[in-house]
């Protein structure tokens, strides 16, 4: 997988420390890590931060102290590590220092397209674009070569077809962990004031321009023999392997010279411009911005997102890929039937313990707002329990904002949820913020002692770290006490008359006593969780029911099933997790155990 | 070459088919790459995903390019049928009797004769694996399968891979 084949590369240069925060299509970048560290009996530190940013200036911090390290996030991870990284490009490193941001172009599991090679543009680091596993592994090797020599952080940006391609790909021995020796004092360096930070952003600026000139990998490369044709194209990462099998499968495009660029920035502008020069016409691919195409100077013979040929926004998959090359060579396109795609959405697994907790949150709280977070438990959108999504951390802020408006103050009654993991990630301030303002919002912490989404990583709640090895367990109750939150309570959502009667006196304290922003803790491990034992009971519907559809409605159960043909609901057994829920809240009462 | 595509719902073990598939003909010393759907859309929605055999460098096949479609939830084939090429072939886990283009097999009763239905994903493997132009033979899958340092969970899968052989 490329995410592994990432992993190697950085064990196999030397890297010592490492840090990341789990996200799509990120996440097994740490858990590969893991492995190599005890498949290799590797020295290796590796750590599941509390968040993207932490993770950076653990990852930096390392590097101010000698070692190689690296970063690992998906690229709205980047968003939240910021402020440290555009900081650490002025005041330069020590220890070779990567960040790797897997990019998501599709989206399929994000909340943006951003292109973390912009990002990085941005922030005047260079950005090395691999295109497949195997060049995944060598330029993580390349990267951390470029950020010893020149000093400064290399971003690797694969994108998720090369996070979660599989292929074969060769491994090398690793390399001892590297040291440049122990951390040496230097404020006008390492804790600059303003004076001394434009000197570093002149050399910055002037690192940059030596990259761009002498790096080979700043160039673009001609893929095939065909030199002197009149089209040019012009590629870089994941989307240049959809444009390297198309045009070897398709002879009536041989004539166009591919290039490929694999440092996207600092490109080498002479040199694409010398390209476009060249050539009648030029067309420029990749994902998901036009920056190769922005370091073009003189863009009029130039095909591309800025010329409006490229879509701004969606996947480059290989069918528009081909698409767009045919018709920049004048050829005929394929001709395809429109698939006629019904995708299945998907849903909280049967027996998930948020599915208890948004169903009694939804009875207790009923036309409320429902500010939502990032996590498994963003699918609460199926069952009417999430209102808004924006990003890691966010319906607690939010929940403040939505609580004084409109200006009528007292009628917008705010129910914010977050997952135990996003809690710990961006949760902690906004709560303090919201104590401290006396915000009137009740809190649900979906508590299921894990990161599900992203595959269920540990969180600060657990006694050990990434590598099995013994943490120590931040506890839950204490943090948010902690916070100054005054109504704190725990219910176990899987029992409806408990989980009831804390959301009620939750309501009570928020809305009707007016006493700042209640919390309730809904705790219950994650169905998927490791040595998770599931109840064996199975249900059956009887003949009480008269076909509310509230188990589907509702509940959004995935095991209820409507049997139109026999006007009855049954529950499929294979997908039943025996959670019980439904026998609690059925308002026939027509559940009941299974041959009862 | 051969290009194939896995389909089913989160949950029904898809990314396990498509790595047993990538490391027996990996092993083997022939270039394959695959592309697996993970994050979101494993919470029992749509996912599919691609194999490849040969010398290719993206992931991904393009639609009308699939010489195989694997189907271990048959309300997926719909959304998938567009990657076979004309004369591709469907291999589906369903009730239903075979039709032009299309094999089947009721995987998931067999699986769950087993004990367990999500062993029917080894289960459609297996009757796959007999089908002619399958990148990999019944008995790569036995050999790999045999690897599994679990007893319980070896067992299992031989046991659902011969339901799937037998089968066909």
């Amino acid at each position: 997988m490329g995410n592994e084949a990432i992993a190697r590369g950085i064990v196999e240069a030397g890297c010592s420390v490492t840090a990341a925060y789990p996200g799509t299509p990120s996440s097994e970048v740490l858990e590969s890590l893991v492995r190599w560290k005890k498949e290799l009996k590797h020295p290796i530190y590796v750590e599941w931060s509390v968040n993207e940013k932490v993770a950076f200036e653990v990852a930096y911090g390392a590097s101010l102290g000698g070692a190689r390290a690296a970063a690992a996030m998906k690229m709205v991870g980047l968003n939240v590590a910021s402020d440290p990284f555009l900081s650490a490009a002025y005041l330069g490193i020590r220890g070779g220092l990567v960040v790797v941001v897997a990019d998501d172009p599709g989206p399929h599991s994000s909340q943006t397209e951003q292109d973390s090679r912009f990002f990085a543009w941005f922030a005047k680091v260079p950005v090395l674009d691999p295109g497949t596993p195997t060049e995944a592994l060598e330029m993580t090797l390349k990267a951390f070569e470029l950020s010893e020599k020149y000093q400064v952080p290399v971003l690797l940006r694969p994108c998720l077809r090369v996070c979660h391609a599989r292929q074969n790909v060769s491994l090398n021995t690793p390399r001892p962990p590297a040291s440049v020796g122990p951390f040496k004092k230097d404020w006008t360096r390492w804790a600059a004031i303003p004076k001394y930070r434009l000197t570093l952003h002149r050399e910055l600026n002037e690192k940059l321009v030596k990259i761009e000139h002498e790096e080979p990998e700043t160039r673009p490369i001609l893929l095939n023999e065909g030199a002197g044709n009149t089209t040019a194209l012009i590629t870089s990462g994941s989307v240049s392997s959809h444009v390297r099998d198309i045009i070897a499968s398709d002879t009536r495009l041989q004539g166009i010279d591919v290039y490929k660029v694999d440092l996207p920035f600092p490109a080498h502008r002479a040199a694409l411009q010398q390209i476009v020069d060249e050539h009648e016409r030029t067309l420029v691919l990749e994902e998901t911005y036009p920056v190769l195409e922005l370091q073009i100077k003189d863009r009029r013979k130039v095909i591309g997102r800025l010329s409006g040929d490229v879509p701004s926004q969606g996947e480059l998959v290989p069918e528009l890929v081909e698409e767009i090359i045919l018709s920049t060579a004048g050829e005929r396109p394929v001709q395809r039937e429109a698939p006629a795609i019904k995708p299945r959405r998907p849903s909280l697994c049967p027996g998930c313990p948020h599915r208890p907790a948004f169903y009694m949150m939804r009875q207790v709280f009923d036309q409320a707002v429902y500010a939502g977070d990032i996590g498994c438990y963003t699918l609460g959108i199926n069952m009417g329990a999430v209102d808004t999504c924006l990003c890691m951390g966010a319906s607690i802020g939010m929940a403040g904002g939505l609580a004084r408006a409109p200006l009528t103050e007292g009628k917008t009654r705010v129910v914010a949820t977050i997952g135990d993991s996003t809690f710990y990630h961006a949760g902690v301030p906004a709560l303090v913020n919201a104590v401290h303002t006396r915000a009137r919002f009740v809190l649900i912490i979906m508590d299921n002692n894990i990161t599900a989404m992203t595959g269920g990583q540990p969180t600060p709640a657990q006694d050990f770290l990434a590598d099995g090895s013994p943490g120590k367990a931040v506890d839950m109750e204490r943090l948010v006490r902690g916070c100054g939150v005054d109504f704190l309570e725990l219910a176990d959502p899987y029992d409806a008359k408990a989980m009831k009667e804390t959301l009620e006196r939750a309501k009570s304290h928020a809305f009707d006593d007016d006493q700042g922003v209640a919390v309730v803790i809904a705790r219950r491990p994650c169905v998927r969780a490791p040595k998770i034992e599931l109840p064996s009971d199975r249900f059956e519907v009887g003949d009480a029911c008269d076909l509310c559809m509230s188990c589907i409605k509702d509940l959004e159960c995935p095991a209820f099933r409507y049997v139109k043909s026999e006007k009855r609901m049954e529950i499929d057994a294979d997908m039943c997790a025996g959670c019980g829920f439904c026998v609690q809240v059925c308002p026939s009462q027509a559940i009941k155990a299974k041959g009862a | 070459m051969v290009e194939l595509v896995l389909c089913g719902r989160g949950g029904q073990g898809i990314v396990f088919l498509t790595r047993q598939i990538g490391q027996i003909i990996a092993s083997k010393g022939l270039s394959v790459i695959s592309s697996e759907t993970h994050g979101m859309a494993v919470r029992g929605g749509s996912i599919n995903s691609h194999l490849r055999v040969g010398e290719f460098f993206s992931p991904l096949i393009r639609s009308g390019h699939a010489d195989f479609l694997i189907s271990l939830d048959a309300t997926e084939t719909a959304n998938n049928k567009h990657y076979l090429k004309p004369a591709g072939l469907i291999v589906e886990n369903s009730t239903l009797q075979d039709e032009t283009g299309t094999k089947r097999i009721a995987a998931a009763s067999l699986a769950r004769e087993l004990g367990r239905v999500q062993l029917e994903n080894v289960v459609l493997l297996g009757y796959a694996a007999c089908v002619e132009g399958f990148p990999v033979t019944a008995e790569e899958i036995r050999a790999h399968l045999n690897k599994e340092p679990r007893e319980s969970v070896r067992s299992l899968n031989l046991k659902a891979l011969q339901a799937g052989i037998d089968a066909a």
